[in-house]
This record gives C-alpha cells, sequence and structure tokens, in this order.
C-alpha cells in the first residue's frame, strides 16, 4: 500500500516536471533569448515584429536555423572558442596582432564551415609551420612557459575537462619547437623528428597505451585517441561545454572540472546528447540546434520554468546599449604602434583581441583570457556596473543622442507610439498597455517634453532587469 | 619542537602585522609610458651632452650630498620628505611586461597573472576598510593593458573616475551626471520600481543601488567636488591635469580610500624628448611637491605612502640620430622611483647607478623589493598569500621567495625590523 502510494506520489510528480519544462515561454521571450544566446546581439526592430507576427508553427526553428548559420551567430561562437583558446595579441598569450588575426579567422572558418568537432581538433593540436600562415599554430605560441608539461595541462583541461592531468602524455608533445624568422614577430612551430624516443609506450590514466614510432610526430598518437569515437570523455565535455553556453549552468559544473566526485546533474540527458553528437559525426552546429529546440530552452524562467536567468555578458551588454541607442564605442589597439582603429560599429563581441579592450567592457568583467577556464567570465552584478546605468555621463550622452530621441524630436509621436519604438529596441517587445499607461502618465505629471520622456523612459528600461539578463 | 618554532612564528608575523601597520593609504603617481631618470631622480650631468642632452645643471637638494634633475626646484627643496630608490631594476623593454612588473612584482613568464598591487591591497583591505567611496580609485583611468584584477577578478578592479579634474566641472563617471539632479534621479527611479516586472537578484540590486544612491547623493559626490577647495590650494598643485589629480588624490586619501592611481600619460617619448620635458618636467615638480607639502601639512603623511615611477626607466644615452632626433628609449635595467611617507624615511638615496646611469652599480632593487616594502608598511604580510580559483593559495609576491628576483626587502629606509624568519 505504502508501496503504492509512493509510486503514485512519483509518478505525480514527475508529471508535474514535465508539465513545467515543458511549458513554453511566450514568442517574444524566446526570440529575445535565442539571439541573445546563439548571436550575442538584440535583435532588430523590424526582425521583432516580423517574428512575432508569423503565424509559421515552425517559426522558432526557423530561426534558429538562421541564426546559427548567420555571420552573427558564427562571429559570437568565435568569441567563446577565443576565450578558452586565449586569443590576445599581448600579455600573457602575446600573440602578437597578426597571430591572432590569423588565428580568428582560422576558427572563423571552422565555424562557418562547420567543420566537425574532431576535425577541428585534429588540426589545431597538430598544426605546424608559420603563425601567419598556418594559423592553428597559435595554439602552441600562446602560452608564457612553451613546455610539453604545459602544452598537454591546456589540451587536458579544453577537451577532457582535466584539471589535474598526471600521466605522462605530455611526452607526445616533447618534440614541439619554435624558431623565429626574420619577418618580425613571424614563428615556426616545427617538429623535432630527430628527438630520441623517450619511451616506446606511455599509459595514459585511463588506462590507454600510446605506442610512439621514433622519426614520427608523436602529437599523432595522442590527438588520434583523444578524438576518437572511443573516447567518450571528448565528446562529453563539448557537449556540456555547449550545455554551459547556452545555459550558464553545465550538466557536469564547473564544465571544465571533471573528476569522480563531481558528478552530472542528469546523467541521461548527458548520454542522450552525446549519442547524438558523436552519431552525428562531431556535428557542432546540430548539436547546438538540438539543444536550443529542447523543451528546457523554450520553457518559462525559473522559478516557473526550467531556464535560469544570466546576466548578459560584458561584450553584450555593451553592445546592446550601443545598437538601442544607436551610438556605437569606438575600438582601438596600441599594439602594435601605428595603432589599429577598427571600424565604426564594430560590435564588442567580434573584437576577438582580449588585448582591446574599453572602461565599460572592463566594468562589466570582459574576459582578459588569462586562463582557459570558463569560470574566468564573471557575469555576477555589481554595484559599479549599476552605478554606471544609474548615473553614468557617457550613458546619457548616449541616450540624448540616440536614435529615438532625434526620431521624438523630429516626428513628435504621441507617447503609445514612442513606448512601441522604445520597447522594441530595448527590450525587443511591444509595449503593454499598461506601460503605456504609466508612462503616459510619468510624462504628465513631470509636464516633460517628448524627447525628454524618450530618455527617461529609454534609461528606466536599460536600468530593469528584463534588459539586465536574459530571461 | 617544530610546532614550537611554528608558533614563533606565527607570534612573529602577528608582531610583525601589529606593529607594521603605518600607513593607511598608498597613492601612486605613475608616470606612464616610462620617466627618465637622468632627467629627474638619477642626474648624471658629468656624463656629457650624449647622455645628459640638453641640460646643463642639476637641483642641489636640501639634503647635503642628493642631487637632481634641473628641472625640479620644488622638489629639490623637500628632499627630506622622501627618498629615492635609483636602481630599480626588472629588465624588462617592453611596455606591457614592464608594466606588469611594476604594477603586480610578479615577473612575466609563469602560467599565472597576479593581481595589481592596488588590487591587492584593496582585497586585504575588503574587511577593515569601510567607506563608501570605492577601495581602489584610478584619476582618471587605470593603464588597462593587462587585467588589473588578476586572479582576484573584477571587483577588485579599479574604479575609473574617467572626466576631466582639471575642467570646471569634474564629471565623475557615474557620480557627477551635469543632466541629472536629485529630483530627476528619484523620478527615474521611481518609474523603475513601479515598471520591474522581473524577480531576478531583486533584493541584491536594490541594496546595491542602495549603495550608489548615498555615494552619488551623499559625501561621496562631495569628495570629488574640487570647488571644495581654496583656490590658493588648486593653485598651488596647478591647474594641469595632473597637478589637480593629485588634490583629487589628496581628498580621497582624507576620506579613507587605500589605494589611489594617478596616472599620467605621455611619457613615452622616442621624439622630441627634451622639448617635451620642457613643459612635462615642471608640471610634475609642481603637482608632486605640492601633494607631499600639502599631506604633510595636514599630518597625513605619516599614513600615506605616496610613490612616484612609470613601468621603466629611458635610455641614458639619447637617440641623437634619426629618426628619433634626440630621444630617448626604453630602460629597464636600472631605473628610479620617488617614495615618500607611511614609514618610508626622507632624505636618503637608495641604491647607485654607474657614471652614465646604464647598470646597477650597488644595491639593485626589484619591483617586488619596492611593492613588497609597500605591502608591509601597509600591514600586509608580503611573505602571505593570495586565494587562486584554481591553483589554491598563491604566494603573495612570488618573486620575493626567489633569490634570483629579489634583493631584499627596503629596510635601509623603513623602521620596520627584518622579521627573524626572512632568510
Amino acid at each position: 500500500m505504502k508501496k503504492t502510494l509512493t509510486f503514485i506520489v512519483c509518478l505525480l510528480s514527475l508529471v508535474a516536471v514535465q508539465a513545467t519544462a515543458s511549458e513554453r515561454c511566450r514568442d517574444e521571450v524566446f526570440l529575445r533569448r535565442a539571439y541573445l544566446t546563439i548571436t550575442g546581439a538584440l535583435p532588430w526592430p523590424q526582425a521583432c515584429e516580423k517574428f512575432l507576427d508569423s503565424k509559421d508553427p515552425n517559426k522558432r526553428e526557423a530561426l534558429i536555423d538562421r541564426l546559427l548559420a548567420n555571420e552573427l551567430g558564427v562571429k559570437y561562437t568565435q568569441m567563446r572558442w577565443g576565450d578558452i583558446l586565449r586569443i590576445k595579441s599581448e600579455f600573457p598569450s602575446n600573440l602578437w596582432p597578426n597571430g591572432v588575426q590569423a588565428y580568428n579567422r582560422w576558427i572563423y572558418e571552422q565555424l562557418l564551415n562547420n567543420v566537425p568537432y574532431d576535425k577541428m581538433v585534429r588540426e589545431l593540436l597538430l598544426s605546424e609551420g608559420s603563425n601567419f600562415r598556418s594559423p592553428a599554430v597559435n595554439f602552441y605560441r600562446g602560452f608564457q612557459k612553451r613546455s610539453p608539461e604545459n602544452f598537454y595541462a591546456n589540451i587536458n583541461l579544453l577537451f577532457l575537462g582535466n584539471r589535474n592531468c598526471t600521466d605522462n602524455g605530455y611526452l607526445c608533445f616533447s618534440q614541439v619547437k619554435f624558431k623565429s624568422t626574420k619577418e618580425w614577430k613571424e614563428e615556426i612551430i616545427y617538429i623535432d623528428y630527430h628527438q630520441k624516443l623517450p619511451w616506446r609506450k606511455i599509459e595514459l590514466s585511463d588506462g590507454t597505451t600510446l605506442t610512439l614510432q621514433a622519426e614520427s610526430d608523436w602529437r599523432e598518437a595522442y590527438v588520434s585517441w583523444l578524438t576518437s569515437r572511443e573516447n567518450r570523455r571528448f565528446a562529453e565535455v563539448m557537449v556540456n561545454r555547449m550545455w554551459y553556453w547556452v545555459f550558464g549552468k553545465g550538466l557536469v559544473h564547473e564544465p571544465d572540472d571533471w573528476r569522480e566526485d563531481n558528478k552530472p546533474s542528469n546523467p541521461q540527458r548527458l548520454n542522450q546528447l552525446t549519442d547524438f553528437f558523436v552519431e552525428s559525426g562531431f556535428d557542432m552546429r546540430a548539436l547546438m540546434k538540438k539543444i536550443l529546440m529542447s523543451d528546457e530552452f523554450n520553457s518559462k524562467a525559473a522559478p516557473e520554468g526550467f531556464y535560469e536567468p544570466q546576466r548578459l555578458p560584458a561584450e553584450v551588454i555593451v553592445d546592446a546599449l550601443a545598437s538601442a541607442t544607436g551610438v556605437w564605442s569606438t575600438y582601438s589597439s596600441r599594439v602594435p604602434e601605428p595603432f589599429t582603429f577598427y571600424p565604426q560599429q564594430t560590435r564588442a563581441t567580434h573584437l576577438g583581441d582580449a588585448t582591446v579592450s574599453s572602461s565599460e567592457l572592463e566594468l562589466f568583467g570582459k574576459v582578459s583570457r588569462d586562463v582557459s577556464l570558463e569560470s574566468q567570465r564573471n557575469n555576477s552584478i555589481t554595484s559599479r556596473q549599476l552605478l554606471y546605468l544609474m548615473n553614468s555621463s557617457v550613458l546619457e550622452n548616449r541616450l540624448r543622442k540616440s536614435v529615438i530621441v532625434k526620431k521624438a524630436g523630429k516626428e513628435n509621436p504621441n507617447i503609445e507610439t514612442l513606448a512601441d519604438l522604445i520597447t522594441l529596441r530595448v527590450l525587443s517587445r511591444r509595449a503593454t498597455p499598461q506601460e503605456k499607461q504609466l508612462y503616459k502618465e510619468y510624462m504628465e505629471q513631470n509636464n516633460l517634453p517628448i524627447t525628454e520622456a524618450a530618455i527617461d523612459i529609454m534609461w528606466m528600461q536599460m536600468n530593469s532587469n528584463e534588459f539586465l539578463y536574459n530571461h | 619542537m617544530r610546532t614550537l618554532y611554528l608558533t614563533l612564528i606565527l607570534l612573529l608575523s602577528v608582531c610583525l602585522g601589529a606593529n607594521a601597520q603605518r600607513a593607511k593609504s598608498v597613492i601612486l603617481v605613475y608616470l606612464d609610458g616610462g620617466p627618465a631618470q637622468t632627467d629627474t631622480f638619477d642626474p648624471k650631468p658629468q656624463a656629457g651632452r650624449n647622455y645628459y642632452g640638453s641640460y646643463s645643471g642639476v637641483c642641489k637638494t636640501n639634503v647635503e650630498g642628493i642631487e637632481i634633475g634641473e628641472k625640479l626646484p620644488l622638489l629639490a627643496g623637500m628632499a627630506d620628505k622622501y627618498s629615492l630608490i635609483r636602481t630599480l631594476t626588472h629588465g624588462s623593454n617592453a611596455h606591457e611586461t614592464g608594466h606588469y612588473a611594476m604594477i603586480t612584482g610578479d615577473t612575466s613568464g609563469g602560467a599565472v597573472v597576479y593581481p595589481s598591487f592596488g588590487a591587492v591591497i584593496s582585497y586585504m583591505k575588503r574587511d577593515s576598510y569601510k567607506g563608501i567611496l570605492p577601495s581602489y580609485i584610478s584619476v582618471t583611468s587605470a593603464n588597462s593593458r593587462f587585467n588589473e584584477g588578476g586572479f582576484l577578478g573584477n571587483e577588485y578592479k579599479s574604479f575609473d573616475t574617467g572626466g576631466k579634474p582639471e575642467a570646471d566641472e569634474y564629471e565623475v563617471e557615474g557620480v557627477v551626471n551635469k543632466f541629472v539632479n536629485r529630483e530627476k534621479m528619484d523620478k527615474r527611479m521611481a518609474l523603475l520600481d513601479k515598471f520591474e516586472n522581473q524577480p531576478m537578484d531583486k533584493e541584491l540590486i536594490d541594496s546595491l543601488r542602495g549603495v550608489n544612491m548615498e555615494f552619488v547623493w551623499g559625501n561621496g559626490r562631495e569628495v570629488f567636488n574640487l570647488a571644495n577647495e581654496p583656490d590658493s590650494i588648486r593653485k598651488r598643485y596647478g591647474k594641469s591635469r595632473l597637478g589637480q589629480s593629485c588634490l583629487v588624490a589628496r581628498r580621497l586619501v582624507e576620506a579613507g580610500v587605500p589605494f589611489v592611481n594617478v596616472r599620467m600619460t605621455g611619457w613615452d617619448t622616442h621624439k622630441k624628448h627634451f622639448q617635451k620635458m620642457g613643459s612635462m618636467l615642471p608640471n610634475l615638480d609642481r603637482a608632486l611637491s605640492a601633494l607631499i607639502a600639502d599631506l604633510d601639512a595636514r599630518g597625513l603623511l605619516d599614513s600615506t605612502i605616496v610613490l612616484c615611477g612609470g613601468e621603466f626607466g629611458r635610455t641614458p644615452r639619447v637617440e641623437w640620430e634619426a629618426p628619433w632626433n634626440g630621444g630617448r628609449a626604453h630602460f629597464g635595467k636600472v631605473f628610479s622611483y620617488l617614495v615618500a611617507g607611511g614609514g618610508f624615511h626622507g632624505g636618503k638615496v637608495v641604491g647607485k647607478s654607474d657614471k652614465t646611469g646604464e647598470k646597477v652599480a650597488e644595491r639593485p632593487v626589484s619591483p617586488s623589493d619596492l611593492i613588497g616594502t609597500v605591502y608591509m608598511l601597509m600591514g600586509i604580510d608580503p611573505y602571505g598569500t593570495l586565494p587562486h580559483v584554481s591553483e589554491g593559495d598563491l604566494p603573495i609576491l612570488p618573486s620575493l621567495l626567489d633569490e634570483k628576483k629579489s634583493y631584499g626587502l627596503l629596510y635601509e629606509i623603513i623602521d620596520l625590523k627584518k622579521p627573524a624568519y626572512e632568510r
């Protein structure tokens, strides 16, 4: 009797969980969430209206497909790779701008062409040649201490989520050598085939034995094992990392700290997605789509649903403030002289070089790319960030020069129209009737001209949680 | 026996900590780009025109036997208030690594990026400093050439004031916004309260906003308001960016802020060096001498460390040839820093460079020796540790533990004694 009761309770709670997990968020929530997650950018007002007004039952899938293949989507994923590969001109990676550009271009092409994950990692780790002409070799350049131990520790961290590797696999990287050329900051990364074989057999910590041959590239033995289908951890770590990119919390958390005593929160889900990833032939875009089409991603925000709201990353906030006002920041690099100036309207998410920064980006916690840990990105909210949003002259000037204020000054719209204009631009949705009423009262009570009301409403929306968070 | 030994060490370090707390604040006057030591604190008139360039003489100071550059007469009149370190050395001639060395005390090349010493002090004072102002402030901005917060994280990065202290209105970023008065802000906040429809971190955000309102409309704002200073004082510091920044620094220290970074750019003088120095040195002379004198007059110099220098010095030998036509290049082998207050003796010189100023002749000083001494005076154990997210506890100044990278803390210019456990 008791057993039956427990069973029924379990069943009921399961149903309840299912129901909340599958209760879908509203379209306007999905639209903003999808844009911010895939592209790190806010949708333009026209795109919002088009999506919200569309009657297509598959419009969510169509949107995901479009954004994943789109330039913005590819470049945002590129930024995430740049963070963990520590792409930076100056200290501590010291890749130098030419190296940074070549490396970024290589990653961009891998992602644009959706090169399978195993192939991409293989090419990255087995690279040889000039840092300008074989961009992937920059992987080996970006270390303060260029030692086989360091290369190996980083490879373990990135691709196996292992923070403490103790085996002798590093020997496979002991042939990696560097030599400079007469070209300023050019370096050749080559394999020293004359090196004496340290050991014929190397045992890895999981029990695998690698066999090394004299006068061959020993990295090959390791990388073939690493990227093989049999090495399930390789696929799992990427699946989990992608889950982390989307939800801000890994199924295994931290995503780069896989240990016996750090169990996945939902092992079935991890297994299921890993099976899918391996069977797809390590198709990263398909994996991303799978996660984005999931009930979890389409659910309401917590506490009602699964999706935990996340504060927008530094680059995304700064870009959102720029795109909503139409007043963009300018970026430049101080290395090497003469200085490099980025084109107008370059997005912070597209800078590609952690050496290039701004006070705002620093304030909101742009990743400085010192280490390959995901936790280096700190999205917790601080009083100084709020202070900036509340009362900085930089933002105030932006609001005053914004395209909306200009339009309001020229066209003198009524407050209802203005409310929609602003809300579409800042919050990617239309204003509700209650909000319109609120704005109307605010404008009348304070006897404000329409432009001044526009500034205050934009300020208010940019200070709201609805703006600050992906929810 | 071993336990007893450890207990003794512990006791000693506690005593050290208790005795050491002499300084409460640090003002770093950072000459970004690298000032020429031979033009400032280590003149070499006898080395001839190829070294001494356009200068002819020196300033004799009010301390017997100490001479400084001829463009610094005001500082020369008060050498009893400060000491000069003439043999700082890290050997790096690149801006980013030199800067990293001088601002962290670490040597580049390790696997870990250390935080700036401003961030470390800010972190160490996180419990004892309760002021409304941020604990690490840069006037007007930090040199963000690397991650200032290092592995301590964003919280300990400097608060950059932005704005122009020398202008009629100093618009401190986030604090002074000429379009928004209290009434306007209250209205906006009320609108936000009515609108807010998302519960995320609401309690935290509300409390942080409360702190900000106090900062913006309470004492915080007034500290930055230079109109509170008599015009005579403002003039004494010089109405330049550097002068007024130094005045802001004094006001911040008065308000209890533990670390203030005043950064003056423009010292990277590869070309037109002597022309530029013609205006930059008098500017520095006025601002820095006014700062030290003003702190002294207010009884603040005993508890405030003032440091002045850059990421490195400049080549003692002038580059007369094209394209430099009388410039000086980067020089990390030997250069100078001025130190004053907070327990540093005045009227002394540490170290000696050779005849032309190109080599250390006596007593090299590493960046970690200087920063370690500052930590000691601030009551921070220079042999203590800092928490790292993945590496566990790391030494606060790893270079101090390496005989090849450290030449000893500056015991010759402080009263504190070398602790018994130190090698």
